[in-house]
């Protein structure tokens, strides 16, 4: 850039709007009791998922898979060695747990994103093309919204044999998005009549540019906090299919300890391999939840002071 | 006596950027039978002045000092059970846009009904019905039309329906905010004519807040102009419309188009509003006025008489 | 009349019709007609006033012209090149030379994009003025309006602006192409009485640095005189007068005129002003669908002539119309 140049531009401040929102918000979220313990339960949840790579690290015994404690054959109660005992082929239940951390973070934001991605792209398309294209899409979603998740899955699963864990991700994502697409389709709507994105038609626009560049940057807070309640549902979804024995056998989840513990015979006998994997589902689930609730406060009033006149 | 002495009057709101005196030390009287508007523009106070006065400040504002004298008793000593038994019944109140606050899901008459039945234990529905008639009947909207839901009705037969719920009990006082704001200049002819009548009928007196000066002007024998929370000159229509001698008066008497006369440019005000959150030292308006004198910036202005009640909030006037 | 080169924008007998809905339970609501047959031609260089009340059908012939909806029927003139239905590229073509300013100085802008986002898009759409250009440009189009020093104003977003200075980034936006034609919709409606002056102004200089030709869309007869050459007065879909800004208020031919006149507060005027009367305080029953659209609430009516024949325009002095039999 030559120095002519250099003096035309002009240094952009640091921060954007959305940004300035972000610490609002988050002074806003700082004062909801639930919203804080919701993060502090992700929190140890998350560190609980980091620290699923070290055990193996300390000894390979403790590898939730495979690690096999050669002095243990089967199911023990919680030792020194294994604080939380181990399961029937004598591998280390809080690997497991970590580990099972692990998955339900990954299936649940990989489902979520996916599903909130694709709600979002589906619903601005129906809400803004309207007409045909709205009416062929809506009704897609309502069919797949109708349709049982597990059910098909099963079903797939029964066909197809045991199923990977990104493919039941994928499944997962795939009936999950209509809820989203569905509203983000009304706050298009909304966001069409707006005499901005009017502005930007008369200026010449293109309908690409006007979805981009207009519309989408103000649907996007509206799909995050739609993200934290699928990633409940997705959770909860994949827990339940490994526990009916439908999940990826490759992999540790907290509904394949459930599975373990049914199937062995052990749901009574064995209650520190019972209780760790269902109380953690449960409480993820509820955190995300709570955080979500602490969100919808944080948007909702933004939202409603937007659209105040002074 | 008049019928409403207020006496330095500030009302503050507390926000997130800090607390406010969105009204700063007015002073006004109102006589029986009169009339008396406030005008100013967004944010000089005028509307929050007027809930004040009625005691529905929202819940981060308060009156930090001052009287409310009505009738000889100072409101804002009354108890709240007190001060529900002069709203609506001595002083009601037309807010802004109040064909908005109208129920969508009741009927208009039922609607009219309850604003008397609620202020009135001794009244029976029956009886309060009959009222909505007679109401109806003053306010001009058909009697047939009682039954009918507020989407149905015209914006200028909404707004008469809120009139008819502010003359319901019959008080002494109404404050109207903007009330013809939303209209249509016929419609807003005809609801003002309307008005001026029914202030004749029941000597009614009446409080007009708005940001058009000749509507304020044509319904009130005395205007208040306000700025950034302080009444800056007060006096009779004509002696402030004709001769106004604040310059925040004379500048908002020139930004507004006239139909006759020469067409002389418009002079727009330069500037902003001041901050009230760190109100000026000096005369508020002194950033913006065309004629500043020395000591404006520093030293608060005083109060100078014009000729007889006509004053200006001015040190160079 | 005026010779033709010179017309900039032509309306030809535009109808435009809103259809009702009707729902499946209840009764068909009725069709509502926001245009009926208008035709106007505004020449080069002029502002013309289109003033009428709520649901006259100004906001909606002012959205035809802009492209932002469809006639029914009836045509359309930019420059003499039938402009009523475009697609594709001559739409785009078209979008440079006309530009809007719309009511709502808070919704007008995309509160996610600052001043200079907002201002410069124009610019990207249409690829012009390439890298640091833009920015010069979107200086100058800032200082045009006011907004100076414009440094101070590049990267502000909306929620950082009152809304005069919103709406002034809303005239840069659209100056910045140099249109050849602006519309302004009722620019000032939300704004004080001292900002709205500023806006007034700024408009006026418009005029003269940019050489463009401006409909003004308002519902004040006083905002219309001080701003505009000639005024038109739009009463439920039909043109009732036109005519030079000062002879339409100082004479007004039409009875609806003479209804708006009388009803503007008097108190400020600088001379006394003469009480028409032409308005009836009741409206009539009798009035159907056909004749002209006023008949419902004038006094001066006849009840045979008016009720049955819409009036067309028909010119009363040089230049001044109106749509009445009287």
């Amino acid at each position: 850039m030559t120095n002519a140049e250099q003096k035309m531009r002009v240094k952009a401040p640091a921060r954007f709007p959305w940004f300035e929102s972000f610490l609002e918000g988050w002074s806003i979220f700082k004062q909801n009791l639930l919203g804080k313990i919701g993060l502090s339960l992700l929190v140890m949840f998350a560190l609980m998922a980091i620290c699923s790579y070290i055990p193996p690290l300390i000894n390979p015994m403790y590898n939730p898979m495979t690690g096999v404690d050669p002095d243990i054959l089967g199911c023990t109660g919680p030792s020194w060695k294994h604080w939380l005992g181990t399961d029937f082929m004598g591998r280390d239940i809080l690997s497991q747990l970590l580990a099972g951390a692990r998955v339900a973070f990954m299936v649940g934001v990989s489902a979520a994103v996916m599903s909130v991605a694709l709600g979002t792209a589906v619903g601005m398309t129906a809400g803004y093309m309207g007409k045909f294209a709205d009416t062929v899409l809506m009704r897609l979603a309502d069919m797949i919204m109708v349709m049982p998740t597990l059910l098909v899955v099963l079903l797939l699963a029964a066909v197809f044999g045991q199923l990977n864990i990104w493919t039941i991700v994928l499944i997962i994502a795939l009936f999950r998005w209509p809820g989203v697409s569905r509203i983000i389709r009304g706050q298009t709507l909304t966001l069409k009549q707006r005499p901005f994105v009017e502005a930007a038609k008369v200026a010449g626009a293109s309908h690409m540019r006007i979805i981009f560049r207009h519309i989408m940057p103000n649907v996007l807070p509206l799909a995050f906090l739609f993200m934290t309640f699928r990633v409940t549902s997705a959770i909860i979804t994949e827990a339940a299919l490994a526990f009916l024995g439908f999940g990826d056998p490759g992999t540790v989840s907290w509904g394949m300890m459930l599975q373990w513990v049914w199937k062995t015979g052990n749901m009574f006998q064995a209650p520190y391999w019972l209780l760790p994997p269902g109380i953690c589902i449960s409480l993820i689930t509820l955190s995300f939840y709570m955080l979500g609730r602490a969100m919808d406060e944080v948007l909702d009033p933004r939202l409603r002071k937007e659209d105040q006149t002074d | 006596m008049p019928l409403l002495n207020v006496k330095n009057l500030t009302v503050g709101y507390n926000t997130k950027h800090g607390s406010l005196k969105a009204v700063d030390g007015v002073n006004f009287t109102l006589e029986e039978g009169e009339s008396l508007g406030f005008v100013g523009e967004s944010g000089c106070g005028k509307t929050t002045m007027g809930m004040a006065l009625m005691g529905l400040l929202p819940p981060n504002g308060s009156v930090r000092e001052g009287q409310i004298i009505f009738e000889d008793k100072d409101l804002l000593e009354m108890s709240p059970e007190q001060i529900r038994r002069v709203r609506w019944r001595k002083i009601a109140m037309i807010f802004q846009a109040a064909m908005n606050a109208l129920n969508p899901v009741q009927r208009v008459g039922g609607q009219v009904a309850e604003a008397m039945l609620v202020h009135d234990d001794s009244l029976g529905e029956e009886e309060a019905m009959v009222k909505v008639e007679e109401l109806f009947d003053l306010v001009g909207i058909p009697r047939d039309r009682m039954i009918d839901y507020p989407h149905q009705y015209s914006g200028g037969m909404k707004q008469r329906a809120v009139i008819a719920m502010a003359l319901a009990c019959q008080p002494k006082l109404i404050i109207a905010d903007e009330p013809t704001t939303a209209l249509d200049v016929i419609v807003q002819d005809q609801i003002l004519e309307e008005m001026k009548q029914l202030q004749k009928e029941f000597n009614l007196s009446i409080i007009f807040i708005s940001h058009d000066i000749s509507i304020v002007a044509d319904m009130c024998h005395d205007i208040g102009v306000m700025y950034a929370g302080q009444l800056v000159e007060y006096g009779p229509r004509e002696a402030v419309f004709e001769s106004p001698v604040h310059p925040y008066t004379k500048a908002l008497l020139s930004s507004f188009p006239t139909l006759t006369g020469e067409k002389t440019d418009l002079v727009p005000i330069p500037g902003e509003t001041p901050n009230l959150v760190t109100p000026p030292a000096g005369c508020r308006f002194c950033d913006r006025c065309t004629q500043p004198g020395t000591t404006c910036k520093t030293e608060p202005p005083e109060w100078v008489a014009i000729s007889g009640e006509h004053k200006a909030l001015c040190c160079r006037c | 009349m005026n010779p033709k080169s010179n017309q900039i924008v032509r309306i030809e007998d535009v109808r435009k019709v809103y259809k009702a809905k009707g729902s499946f339970f209840g009764a068909r609501k009725k069709d509502v007609v926001a245009l009926d047959g208008v035709s106007l031609t505004i020449p080069r260089g002029e502002i013309f006033g289109l003033v009428g009340e709520s649901g006259s059908g100004k906001t909606t012939l002012g959205r035809l012209l802009i492209g932002l909806e469809e006639t029914n029927s009836g045509k359309l003139f930019l420059d003499e090149e039938e402009v009523t239905h475009l697609r594709g590229k001559e739409l785009k073509r078209f979008r440079r030379k006309v530009q809007m300013i719309f009511q709502d100085p808070y919704q007008s802008l995309n509160p996610q994009r600052s001043v200079f986002d907002t201002v410069s898009e124009p610019l990207k759409i249409h690829k012009l003025g390439l890298g640091s250009d833009k920015y010069e440009k979107v200086r100058q189009a800032l200082q045009a309006v006011g907004l100076a020093p414009p440094d101070d104003y590049l990267h502000r977003y909306p929620h950082r602006l009152s809304g005069g200075q919103r709406q002034r980034v809303a005239i840069a936006r659209a100056m910045i192409l140099n249109p050849e034609f602006v519309i302004a919709d009722e620019p000032t409606s939300m704004l004080d009485a001292s900002i709205s002056a500023q806006i007034f102004n700024i408009l006026l200089k418009m005029r003269t640095d940019f050489d463009v030709t401006m409909l003004f869309i308002t519902h004040s007869l006083a905002a219309a005189r001080y701003l505009c050459d000639r005024i038109a007065v739009i009463y439920r879909g039909n043109l009732m007068e036109i005519g030079p800004g000062e002879e339409v208020i100082g004479n007004p031919m039409h009875p609806y005129t003479k209804a708006l006149l009388d009803a503007i507060p008097k108190f400020g005027q600088k001379e006394v002003m003469k009480r028409y009367g032409t308005l009836l305080s009741r409206e009539r029953e009798d009035a159907n669908g056909s004749g002209c659209a006023f008949f419902s609430r004038c006094k001066v009516a006849d009840e045979g002539q008016c009720s049955m024949t819409k009036p067309v325009l028909n010119e009363r002095s040089k230049g001044h119309l109106a749509a009445c039999f009287f």
